[in-house]
């Protein structure tokens, strides 16, 4: 008799059927991989197993056990309904408030945030008075914790975009030096942006901020935004901050560039974490890439390793950001349903995340 | 036969320390213990593949592999003369095109595979990002013989299948490698639009584009 298969996803989407057994290789070789890159401990037998009952659950949607429901937030802003697929949005028009008010009153938001449709800090100094504007508009109507957010997005103070030479560049002509002089000027630059930007939004009424994808520059901009916090804490003792990774690992494009003595380039989740919560974070967003060639059970093994090892080193609350491409999900537009509950509840049972 | 035993460790771990100056001088030692050129190449190049690893297990970064590169690139320069002379003059680099198809400003991963490609030998032309797609076109036809694109959305990943349908009707389809990457393109979807390499990181790219 054919050995029972389960239907199940690989990491780009695509329905697969795997048996049980195929299920339990991958999900002990995808932890493994983790454990192997991060210097962190595997999965035991037990989180293995019960993994295995997630994945090989009969029902397309699952969900938690009662009791262990856990904050939910969204990033980006009212941009996943204003934006086109682009930019992961569902190209429904509506204002900055309506989308707001929806996430509050329909979809369950414990919080929320501000953008600018460039969700970037640098493209908002310019017009920081109308989002002032508007973060007080919304903060009279909405009742949930209403941040405002943005990438650090480093990249934007490089050439073509800024005002200093773009180190991708000048590394290949092999001005290594010159490459890492540029990175610290930008991530200096970044810092007092941050500064500037959170701190007036905040007098606005904002309850705090959310730095979406810290690091997607690299390792500058990874310490750029940790600075930028720490001045933004000194500033606003009060105010709730979220640092989100842009990626599973720093990039070491400086390489050799601190945080409070230590070298950012290449810290995973468990060790990002230690640094937000030096600079002030009251939050840490941990991120987990996917690998659209293995199945799923080996991206939620892996990414639920990382987390896990995360909330068990991180002095704040973790936040794990689950979406395409992210937390073990599909590198899929329109993410499906049966991975995204699958990987949400894995990571609140069995990597202990305090909210999605 | 002469054992180079230990010159062979000393360019290796040279190479894995990174400093340009460490790799000259080992290159200089090894010279002067009678290891030929090529032997010396040899040495370099383990090294250089296992800064290759490091890299890809996060131990060493961007600016280590390109300061490996700048010794490797220099250690070159004092063998030339010997590898001439013995008719073994260091073969042409193979040409590669690379860019961030036209629509889409991302350029932080496609600029890292390219200096990828770079240490592992290859003669790259980086177009940058927003690239016109006559661009790539006018590259193949020039001799590249490699054609790299990245797009990280997914309304700009279309662009890839657009570029090799020019390439297609230019005639110029069976002449080049066509690589495509970045966050929304999958394997699959590399199979669909007719790309020949796919890569889930830069150094994958680069392991694949070598394997050919």
């Amino acid at each position: 008799m054919a050995a029972k298969e389960f239907y199940t996803r690989m990491g780009d989407g695509h329905r697969v059927a795997m048996t049980k057994e195929q299920i339990m290789a991958d999900l002990q070789a995808g932890s493994a991989d983790a454990a192997d890159m991060g210097g962190i401990k595997a999965l035991d037998s037990n989180d293995i197993e019960a993994l295995c009952d997630i994945v090989c659950d009969s029902n397309r949607v699952v969900g938690v056990r009662p009791g262990m429901e856990v904050p939910l937030t969204y990033d980006i802003g009212q941009l996943d309904f204003t934006g086109d697929n682009g930019n992961s949005g569902n190209g429904v028009d509506m204002g900055r408030l309506e989308g707001a008010l929806l996430h509050e009153r329909a979809l369950g938001a414990d919080t929320f945030e501000l953008a600018h449709s460039d969700y970037s800090i640098k493209p908002v100094k310019p017009i920081i008075s109308m989002e002032m504007q508007t973060m007080e508009e919304v903060q009279n109507e909405i009742v949930i914790p209403y941040f405002y957010g943005a990438m650090p997005n480093m990249g934007l103070y490089y050439a073509p975009d800024g005002p200093y030479g773009n180190p991708a560049d000048l590394m290949r002509e092999f001005k290594i030096e010159e490459a890492m002089g540029e990175a610290e000027k930008s991530a200096a630059h970044l810092a007092r942006d941050i500064e500037y930007v959170a701190t007036k939004i905040y007098d606005a009424g904002a309850d705090g901020f959310d730095f979406d994808t810290t690091g997607a520059a690299g390792d500058a901009d990874f310490v750029g935004t940790l600075n930028g916090v720490e001045a933004l804490r000194r500033r606003c003792p009060d105010a709730y901050i979220n640092v989100g990774a842009a990626g599973e690992s720093v990039m070491g494009i400086h390489g050799s560039i601190e945080y409070r003595g230590e070298v950012a380039a290449g810290l995973y989740p468990h060790q990002q974490c230690k640094l937000a919560a030096k600079a002030g974070a009251n939050v840490f967003g941990a991120v987990v890439n996917t690998n659209s060639s293995k199945s799923l059970s080996w991206n939620l093994a892996r990414a639920v390793t990382f987390v896990k090892a995360c909330t068990a080193a991180s002095p704040i609350p973790v936040h794990v950001n689950m979406g395409m491409g992210v937390g073990g999900i599909p590198m899929f537009e329109t993410a499906p349903i049966d991975a995204v509950t699958r990987c949400s509840k894995a990571m609140v049972e069995i990597a202990r995340v305090d909210g999605v | 036969m002469t054992d180079f035993t230990n010159e062979n460790k000393m360019l290796y771990d040279a190479m894995v320390a990174y400093k340009v100056p460490g790799i000259t001088e080992a290159v200089d030692k090894a010279r002067k213990a009678g290891m030929p050129a090529t032997a010396v190449i040899d040495g370099l190049s383990a090294g250089m593949t296992q800064v290759g690893v490091l890299f890809e297990r996060g131990k060493l970064f961007l600016p280590h592999v390109l300061s490996a590169a700048a010794g490797m690139k220099k250690a070159m320069e004092v063998l030339e003369p010997e590898l001439l002379k013995n008719g073994q003059g260091a073969a042409k680099k193979e040409s590669v095109v690379m860019g961030t198809v036209e629509g889409d400003v991302h350029d932080i991963g496609k600029s890292i595979c390219s200096t990828m490609l770079q240490c592992a030998g290859f003669e790259v032309h980086d177009l940058g990002r927003d690239v016109p797609k006559q661009s790539f076109i006018d590259e193949v036809r020039k001799g590249c013989k490699f054609c790299g694109m990245s797009a990280l959305m997914t309304t700009t990943m279309t662009v890839q299948r657009d570029v090799i349908g020019m390439l297609k009707d230019a005639g110029l389809r069976d002449r080049v490698v066509v690589m495509v990457g970045g966050a929304p393109v999958t394997q699959s979807y590399a199979d669909k639009i007719g790309a020949d390499v796919y890569g889930e990181s830069a150094s994958e790219t680069v392991a694949r584009v070598k394997d050919l």
